[in-house]
């Protein structure tokens, strides 16, 4: 459940260490982002030293959120937080790797680029 | 289910009960390795049923225990290999056909790569690694056009030749990527490619000798 002004974490090695969401993008009049979702968000802290930089407003894709994400066959999935991967304008993913466990609903959101880098998929 | 309400009153039956119920797990619940004990559930998804009668039965009719022993040497000795659950699971042969198939056509979309001049293309065998697919195409082209034309042609030669629909970008793009379900194909500019480095990542795979290199190589 992610709105303007919630608090990401980055899962990825961008340089970026924390996103706000600032718009949900392709929701409409929908409320709240969940995963798979691109969301426009500000850099609020950042890695020194990196190509991005504090205050700098970018794309991003949710990959983990701590509201349940459901699926047909019972299983339901949930993070301890809720994590972005930095993207831009074509889709490609900023950093080379992603961090953490994210999830296959992905791929068929056609994320696989963020899929192929991110060491585990559930 | 009548056959175990009328397990405890009639000892006799035991043996062809128990055979009976063996039967029913080992086809049902998939995997059964070696000798099945008593006392102990063969694996976590038995029925409840089948697990209380197995862990009554010492206790209550212990003269019978030594033929039930009996019974569960036969049973080893008949069903003492692996037994595969006939539902979703897929036999090896079946697995390894699908494997074959998924290998000709990640070779056949390399060699249609190389045709459109495609550079240091590389195939790997990634099912170890990951399960959501089997096989990495990896490619160099060196312009925007170049990349559409090669996707282009991967999407002909999927739809005519093995009648796959591709998902992944349709706009060339500095990394295209094509998702064919079994073989992922990736297509960069050369920066990109370095950048990402996605053979540094996936390096623990197997890579698949392709023949038009060697080609290629007696020509030059």
């Amino acid at each position: 459940m992610i709105q303007p002004q919630t608090l990401l974490n980055v899962a990825d090695n961008s340089g970026a260490r924390e996103l706000m969401c600032i718009r949900i993008i392709g929701a409409g009049n929908h409320r709240y982002a969940h995963i798979g979702d691109v969301i426009v968000a500000v850099i609020k802290e950042a890695v020194p030293n990196m190509p991005l930089e504090r205050s700098e407003i970018i794309r991003a894709v949710i990959v983990r959120t701590c509201k349940e994400l459901k699926r047909d066959n019972g299983m339901i999935i949930r993070y301890d937080d809720n994590a972005a991967v930095v993207i831009d304008q074509e889709g490609n993913p900023k950093g080379t790797r992603v961090f953490g466990a994210i999830t296959r609903e992905l791929r068929q959101l056609n994320f696989t680029k963020i899929v192929s880098l991110a060491p585990e998929v559930l | 289910m009548h056959a175990l309400t009328a397990l405890p009153s009639s000892p006799r039956l035991q043996p062809a009960l128990t055979l009976d119920l063996m039967r029913t797990t080992t086809t049902t619940t998939g995997w059964c390795w070696g000798r099945p004990a008593p006392c102990l559930p063969c694996n976590r998804r038995s029925p409840s049923s089948l697990h209380v009668a197995l862990c009554r039965r010492p206790s209550d009719h212990e003269v019978g225990a030594g033929d039930a022993d009996d019974v569960f040497d036969d049973l080893f000795k008949k069903y003492g290999k692996v037994v595969y659950k006939s539902g979703d699971q897929k036999r090896p042969t079946a697995e390894a056909d699908d494997d074959s198939e998924s290998l000709s056509f990640a070779v056949t979309l390399a060699k249609v790569a190389n045709e459109v001049k495609a550079a240091d293309i590389r195939v790997l065998f990634v099912k170890p690694l990951v399960y959501w697919t089997r096989f990495f195409i990896i490619v160099t082209a060196f312009s925007r056009p170049q990349i559409d034309a090669i996707g282009s042609k991967m999407r002909d030669t999927a739809e005519k030749q093995f009648n796959k629909i591709g998902s992944g970008d349709t706009k060339p793009n500095s990394w295209t990527l094509l998702d064919f379900g079994d073989v992922v194909v990736h297509i960069f500019l050369p920066q990109q490619r370095a950048y990402y480095n996605l053979e540094e990542f996936y390096g623990n795979a197997t890579s698949i000798e392709l023949p038009f290199d060697n080609q290629s190589l007696f020509r030059s």
